[in-house]
């Protein structure tokens, strides 16, 4: 008897859909393959970044899915150290969300740099006073322990179990994955932060610059603080959404209350946090290199102030006072609702951190606003994390146990 | 092979401007073009994809015509001490030490075969000193031949920036070495490229810190003052202006706030 | 054995896990970065010992002395020679971006044979021999025709031993048809005829030792005049010297002048008057000139009996506030300005470097000399100084009868007629005479170009093309590409300066006579020859009397010989400076009063009376037909662009700022009250239209330019060259019309009225 790939007791749609639905997405993937090759074989040329847009679309999608990805470690955080068994039930798929988020952060940093075949000099040469450096370091340790996370996953699908070897190690993995958890989060908390730093250290850059603490910028606690907030509304978005497109119902909705209740606090506490960070930057911090806020805010679309209306008021306190209200979680509209709101106002705050900064004129004789918008080649790349995402996440929901609850939600398989 | 001197004197070197003397005639960036290898490409109209060390900026007062005034201003790399004397803004990012700053002689140098082109240097230079290569060089037909060994053209993926020439540093240290006098190199042996260049005697090249160097005295003037100083980048480079609106044009201010030089002041 | 798939699983991690502790991963990563930093498309430029070699910049006629920095045979490095005494170690952009020239693919690297169309670039290469037979093939059949006189030679410069053979074959063939090309000379060179009295003299200023410099309109810092001499003039500038610059647009010269007065286009003439009066009036001017040196400054009567008009009743009408009123600018600075320039030390003015695009006005030129002559600065000191051109002493041309029968007909270009009897060369009214006669009786049936690309930079250039394309037979002596060499049927290249003998005549406008030797820094990189050579081959091929005018082995030869005592002096310091002062006053005049002529009694003139003669202000009219919410056009000139000489190189472009410049299209200046009017924005994108032609531009707001007005930089829109220099920009030449002077022929037209469009 053959061993099916599928795990037990659980439903899957056909394989012919399976191959259709994959084949869309694998189209999406050659798309920013060929991308990717244009770009390693003719070099950055064939992006619109500039000599002003050193940072460019590329580097916020970085910044954007590392923080969004901080739903695997902070899920991680409660369900491993903080013991809060229910959130065990969603830790599967945040983890996968996670490699997923990191793999292709990695990816686009591949891309990003003008000589990757010497990307490793960031190791070799390492500048410990440069915030990338931690970020380096951090991310790719990170990924490690993210893979290791991922591993007994995979080790569950039933082929694979069948091989003795792999039916202990996934065993014995799990006795230890906490202590991975607890690593993971460590590091985690580490390199969100240092990804905060990345702006928040640019003292020529008066838009991003922050004081802070010690060798930190608040930009350092601020990031970290926000991705721990948004990232698991991210895994639970992402989560309803397979969902939606599996037409099953995968996790109990108390888990969803659960990251949603703890999400609003953080998210509140969060925007409270960078309100403060904003007024003293407006007030204080800019002041004293000639900056008045207004200075920073163009009447071009892309750098409005509604932009900074959206990200803290919008897509900040909003989203944070329904999730803390019982009634707010408890609608499945008005929660999610909330979840979206929350996750395009970390997009913004990465946005503005990473290309309004560029954009921004220093020298009073420019007067121009340096505008950009991304080449296809960039947008191709931007895109094909989520069509490998949704590859990676649809092999992953198909072959592997992902979701404990699922056979006990759907029991007429 | 000569020895490579070792040195220890510490010397900062910088440059004054002179902007009422600056006819904007651009001598300086095509000599720094000749001087350092500078890539050239047929469209280099979009000026954020252009490699320039150097570039010369038009001002104008903003008052209608006829008294409209205008001022040129060169800007190199500012060679910032930083916040604190090293921590130029560039150098404290950058993840692999491909950029550093020289104590010996307030240099923020370039290693291009070190830096892999993360740009994490321009996003953090406030100035634009940096420029990227986006491009591989090419230099059509025979124009190779006009290639200086004195500084090695760049490859494509990696950022570079004006040196203040620092291989005629080292050309002068060697040659001092040589005639037995290590420690003493001699105002006119070091000069830049574009110092030498300006056919208006608008730059004055030296060590900040010498008061035997002309620029020790310039800079001192009450008509020098300093790009963005108040980002506190400490830059290496002065200008010199009398003109009230040139120096509000050099920083920013907020309404209320007057730039510490005012012609009224001086009259 | 039988591999089950746990033995390949553990194998295959086996070998990963082996290959990771192996030094074979990070060799191979180590590798490809080493790999990365010695990529074999990115050059690693030679070393070895350096040298350096003095010799002198002939990219512009402004004669600044370089030292060339030498590896090997490679020239690495231009850099000025501290004490060469034009430039005094001052360098303009492009006598930097001249190795730029010397390599790159401008260059016509051998002699070449049209095989396309006219204009088209298609050529193939020939040998020496080849060429030079075919254009001496051409020139005989032409001579044995009797059409000797219908060869023509357009040469850039009418100075130094290169145009000398060229005069010279042309006397030897029989053709009186040597142009220049039109030039700040024009003005200058009629001026100091009308009241000095010299035909071949130089009229320059000298600069470094005025302090007060009264400029109207030159581009003394905008790449104008000579570049290199202007620049070092400036460079030593202090406290005590003033630079007043009247133009309508806040040039770089404006900008760095401590007064700029924005005087309308078209009427400098009528304030060099201005300031006369006020001058005459106060006494302020030099009684001693005036008085012992000078003729027609009061009224005065001739043989006849008949009293005439001096210059002092004349510019008695030109009141302070009446000349206001004319110029656009207020009495008091009129006023004021006359004082300070008559009471400074040792005051200049200087007017008509851009004679040839701006008002080749010869009133206005005469009006400018007048100034310095009132303040007695004429072969003083910082003042206005006449010097003869350099001699050359070379055998005299054996002339068969056919030469003597063609150098007796007219000149093809109408210059030394009886329409236009004081003119030297007339090269601005060629293209209409050709285009207006019939192909049988063309006027120039073979055209040499020499250090010109009249296709270029002729006003009018697009008929000018026309004109030229008519010429069935055109030979181009360029080094480079041009818009002309792609005209021309045969190219014979000449080296570029660094690689061959030539001497470089006096610059134009510069105080002291300096006459300079380039000499080869490198050994010729292509196929190319000295055109000193090619001539004197070309000549020799057509045997009899013109080969027997050219008995040298070659151009150094010849070279030697001409400059006879003074080449010693040249290959020794690389340049001769006259060290004779300039004339004493009481000898320096050629004119019938042996003075200087306030009234100008030889100038030639349609109309009668002192009116004409004397230099009143006459208003210009400005071509093209005056509608509502038309701007007039003027042609501006940048130190970054090079706009005569040759054409832009790649490193001057890269200088280009991008309100001038962007991708393909042209920024053209406009005032924002202009721009209102014609409702415009910064950057629009808009059509200009003149009679001449139109072009596609992109709109620059700019307070430094008269209302009115739009101003388009001179020297792109090149077509020729290589694709680092063509297609950049619009040629401002392809927009205005030349309007010619009714007694001198030379182009007075200042600009061109035109329509601005949004587009
Ligand atoms: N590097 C370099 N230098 C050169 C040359 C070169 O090719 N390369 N060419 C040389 C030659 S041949 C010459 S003739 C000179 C030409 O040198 P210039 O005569 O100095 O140059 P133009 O471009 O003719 O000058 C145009 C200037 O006159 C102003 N202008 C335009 N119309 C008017 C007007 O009606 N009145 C007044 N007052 N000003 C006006 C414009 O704003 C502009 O600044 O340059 C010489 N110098
Ligand atoms: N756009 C524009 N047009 C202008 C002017 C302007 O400033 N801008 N200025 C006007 C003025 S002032 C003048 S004087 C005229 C000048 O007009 P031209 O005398 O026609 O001047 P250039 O453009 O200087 O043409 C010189 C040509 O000689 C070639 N050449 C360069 N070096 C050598 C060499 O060593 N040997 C030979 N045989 N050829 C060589 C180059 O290819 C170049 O095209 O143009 C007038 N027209
Ligand atoms: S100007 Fe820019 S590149 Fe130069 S030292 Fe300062 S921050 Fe660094
Ligand atoms: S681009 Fe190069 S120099 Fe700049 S920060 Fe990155 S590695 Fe350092
Ligand atoms: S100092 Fe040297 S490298 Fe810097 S701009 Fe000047 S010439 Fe270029
Ligand atoms: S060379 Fe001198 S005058 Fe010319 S732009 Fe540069 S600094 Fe200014
Ligand atoms: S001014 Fe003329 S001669 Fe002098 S460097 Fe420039 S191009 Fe050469
Ligand atoms: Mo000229």
């Amino acid at each position: 008897m053959t061993t099916p790939a599928i795990p037990e007791g659980v439903k899957r749609c056909g394989s012919r859909q399976f191959l259709l639905w994959l084949g869309v997405a694998a189209l999406v993937v050659l798309w920013g393959v060929y991308a990717m090759y244009r770009i390693w074989f003719y070099g950055l040329n064939q992006t619109n970044m500039n000599n002003a847009y050193g940072f460019a679309l590329w580097i916020w999608a970085d910044l954007a899915v590392i923080a969004l990805g901080g739903g695997a470690f902070f899920s991680g955080f409660l369900a491993y150290i903080i013991g809060l068994k229910n959130v065990k039930n969603i830790i599967n798929f945040a983890v996968i969300l996670g490699v997923v988020c990191y793999t292709s952060a990695l990816l686009i940093l591949g891309l990003d740099v003008g000589q990757p075949l010497r990307g490793w000099f960031i190791f070799w040469h390492a500048n410990v006073h440069s915030m990338l450096t931690e970020v380096a370091f951090c991310l790719s340790v990170y990924l490690g322990v993210l893979i290791i996370e991922f591993i007994p996953v995979l080790l569950e699908n039933p082929k694979i179990q069948k091989v003795r070897f792999f039916h202990h190690l996934s065993h014995n993995m799990h006795e230890i994955m906490a202590v991975f958890a607890a690593t993971g989060v460590f590091l985690s908390f580490f390199h969100q932060g240092s990804l905060g730093g990345v702006p928040g250290v640019l003292y020529g850059r008066p838009f991003a610059f922050r004081e802070g603490l010690f060798v930190w910028p608040w930009t350092f606690f601020l990031f970290t603080w926000s991705a721990a907030a948004v990232g698991p509304l991210f895994t639970a978005s992402m989560c309803r959404l397979t969902e939606a497109i599996t037409r099953k119902k995968l996790v109990k909705d108390d888990v969803y209350h659960l990251l949603a209740k703890i999400s609003g606090w953080m998210l509140l506490t969060y925007i409270i946090a960078k309100s403060i960070d904003t007024i003293y930057w407006a007030t204080v911090t800019a002041p004293s290199m000639g900056f008045a806020l207004m200075d920073f805010y163009s009447n071009n679309p892309l750098y409005n102030i509604w932009i900074l209306v959206a990200e803290i008021a919008v897509c900040g306190f909003l989203p944070a006072l329904i999730l803390i209200t019982r009634k707010g979680r408890e609608n499945k509209k008005l929660l999610f609702g909330a979840a979206i709101l929350a996750i395009i106002g970390l997009l913004i705050n990465r946005w503005v951190m990473v290309l309004q900064v560029m954009a921004a004129p220093l020298m009073p004789f420019q007067e121009e606003w340096f505008m950009y918008s991304p080449a296809w080649t960039e947008v191709a790349t931007s895109i094909l994390p989520i069509a490998y995402g949704i590859i990676l996440i649809s092999l992953a929901y198909r072959y592997l146990p992902l979701f404990p609850q699922e056979k006990e939600l759907n029991p007429g398989n | 092979m000569e020895k490579i001197p070792s040195h220890t004197k510490k010397r900062h070197f910088g440059m004054v401007i002179d902007l009422d003397k600056c006819t904007g005639c651009a001598s300086c960036m095509v000599a720094c073009y000749s001087e350092n290898n500078i890539s050239f490409r047929d469209e280099e109209s979009v000026k954020m994809l252009s490699t320039n060390w150097i570039q010369v900026f038009k001002l104008t007062n903003g008052k209608p015509f006829p008294d409209t005034e205008v001022c040129y201003l060169p800007k190199p790399c500012m060679q910032c001490d930083g916040k604190h004397f090293g921590h130029s803004p560039c150098v404290s990012v950058c993840p692999a030490v491909a950029t550093d700053f020289d104590y010996p002689t307030g240099i923020v140098s370039q290693i291009y075969t070190r830096c892999f082109g993360c740009r994490y240097c321009m996003a953090a230079c406030p100035y634009h000193a940096r420029k990227f290569n986006w491009w591989d060089p090419v230099w059509p037909a025979d124009m190779e031949k006009y290639l200086s060994p004195d500084v090695s053209p760049r490859m494509r993926g990696v950022v570079e920036k004006c040196t203040f020439c620092y291989h005629r540093f080292q050309r002068a240290r060697q040659q001092a070495y040589n005639e037995g006098r290590p420690e003493d190199i001699r105002e006119d042996e070091y000069q830049t490229a574009c110092t030498q260049a300006c056919p208006s005697n608008a730059i004055t090249f030296g060590d900040l810190d010498n008061p035997d160097h002309a620029v020790y005295k310039l800079k001192n003037s009450r008509y020098a003052f300093r790009l963005l100083e108040r980002l506190n980048t400490n830059p290496s480079v002065y200008y010199l202006s009398t003109r009230e609106w040139v120096h509000r044009a050099a920083d920013n201010y907020l309404e209320h706030e007057q730039p510490a030089f005012s012609e009224e002041q001086q009259a | 054995m039988k591999i089950d798939r746990r033995c390949f699983l553990s194998l295959a991690g086996g070998l990963v896990a082996g290959h990771l502790l192996s030094p074979v991963p990070w060799k191979v990563t180590d590798d490809l970065s080493i790999w990365t930093q010695n990529w074999p498309w990115t050059p690693v430029p030679e070393t070895g010992p350096v040298a350096w070699k003095e010799t002198v910049c002939t990219m512009c006629p402004g004669g600044c002395g370089i030292k060339v920095r030498m590896i090997k045979d490679r020239v690495i490095k231009i850099e000025g020679s501290e004490d060469y005494p034009i430039n005094r170690g001052s360098l303009c952009p492009l006598g930097y971006s001249s190795i730029q020239y010397l390599y790159g693919p401008s260059r016509v690297t051998s002699p070449m044979k049209r095989t396309g169309e006219r204009g088209s670039g298609k050529f193939e290469p020939v040998s020496w021999d080849e060429a030079i037979s075919e254009v001496s093939g051409k020139l005989d059949a032409l001579r044995k025709n009797g059409q000797s006189h219908t060869v023509a030679c357009i040469s850039g410069s009418d100075k130094g031993t290169v145009p000398l053979l060229f005069k010279r074959f042309l006397e030897a063939y029989g053709s009186p048809n040597f142009i220049r090309t039109p030039s700040g000379q024009d003005a200058h060179e009629t001026a100091a005829y009308l009241a000095q009295g010299h035909s071949d003299k130089n009229v320059g200023f000298d600069l470094e030792n005025a302090t007060f410099i009264l400029s109207f309109g030159c581009g003394l810092l905008d790449g104008g005049g000579a570049p290199g001499y202007q620049f070092s003039t400036y460079s030593r500038f202090d406290r005590r010297h003033t630079l007043v610059q009247v133009e309508p647009r806040l040039s770089n010269t404006a900008a760095k002048a401590k007064k700029w007065l924005a005087a309308k286009p078209g009427t400098e003439g009528a304030l060099a008057l201005g300031l006369a009066r006020v001058i005459i009036e106060n006494g302020l001017y030099n009684r001693n000139f005036i008085e012992n040196h000078s003729f027609g400054f009061e009224d005065w009567t001739d043989d006849n009996g008949a009293i005439h008009m001096g210059f002092k009743r004349m510019v008695s009408e030109y009141t302070p506030s009446r000349v206001a009123g004319i110029t656009g600018l207020e009495a008091r600075q009129i006023e004021s300005l006359a004082r300070d320039f008559a009471r400074a030390q040792k005051p200049v003015a200087v007017c008509g470097y851009n004679e040839c695009r701006a008002v080749a006005d010869i009133d206005k030129t005469l009006a400018v000399h007048a100034l310095n002559a009132l303040v007695g600065n004429i072969n003083q000191s910082g003042g206005m100084i006449v010097f003869p051109d350099p001699e050359y002493t070379v055998s005299p041309v054996e002339k068969d009868r056919i030469a003597s029968t063609g150098l007796t007909k007219p000149r093809a270009d109408m210059a030394g007629t009886d329409k236009y009897p004081q003119s030297r060369y007339l090269l601005n009214l060629l293209p209409d005479i050709l285009m207006s006669a019939k192909e049988s009786d063309l006027p120039v049936q073979a055209l040499l170009v020499t250090g010109a690309n009249p296709v270029y930079t002729l006003e009018d250039s697009t008929t000018a093309q026309a004109a030229f394309a008519k010429i069935p037979f055109i030979v181009s002596f360029s080094s480079f590409m041009d818009e002309t060499a792609q005209y021309a049927d045969i190219i014979l290249p000449d080296h570029h300066f660094l690689e061959g003998y030539r001497d470089v005549p006096p610059p134009e406008g510069v105080g002291k006579p300096i006459t300079g030797l380039s000499k080869p820094v490198v050994s010729p990189r292509y196929d190319t020859r000295n055109t000193g050579d090619t001539i004197i081959d070309i000549a020799r091929k057509m045997g009899g009397s013109i080969s027997n005018s050219f008995p040298w082995d070659g151009y150094e030869a010849f070279l030697k010989e001409a400059l006879k005592d003074q080449y010693r002096d040249l290959s020794r310091n690389g340049y001769v400076e006259n060290v004779e002062k300039p004339a004493a006053l009481d000898v320096a005049f050629a004119t019938d009063s042996g003075k200087y002529e306030f009234y100008p009694t030889r100038r030639h003139t349609t109309g009668n009376g002192d009116e004409a003669k004397l230099p009143g202000f006459k208003e210009t009219d400005v071509p093209g037909k005056e509608t509502s919410g038309g701007v007039i056009l003027i042609a501006y000139k940048s130190p970054r662009i090079a706009s005569g000489a040759v054409a832009n190189p790649p490193f001057m472009t890269k200088t280009i700022d991008a309100d001038m410049l962007k991708k393909e299209k042209l920024f053209i200046q406009i005032n924002p009250e202009t721009a209102g009017k014609l409702n415009l924005k910064q950057g629009d994108e808009a059509v200009i239209e003149t009679s001449a032609g139109k072009a596609s531009v992109k709109v620059d707001l700019y307070d430094g330019i008269m209302p009115g007005l739009a101003a388009m930089p001179a020297g792109l829109g090149h077509t020729a060259y290589s694709r680092y220099i063509a297609g950049k920009g619009v040629n401002v030449n392809a927009l205005l019309q030349p309007v010619a002077d009714p007694t001198y022929g030379i182009n007075k037209a200042w600009g061109i009225r035109a329509q601005l469009k949004k587009a």
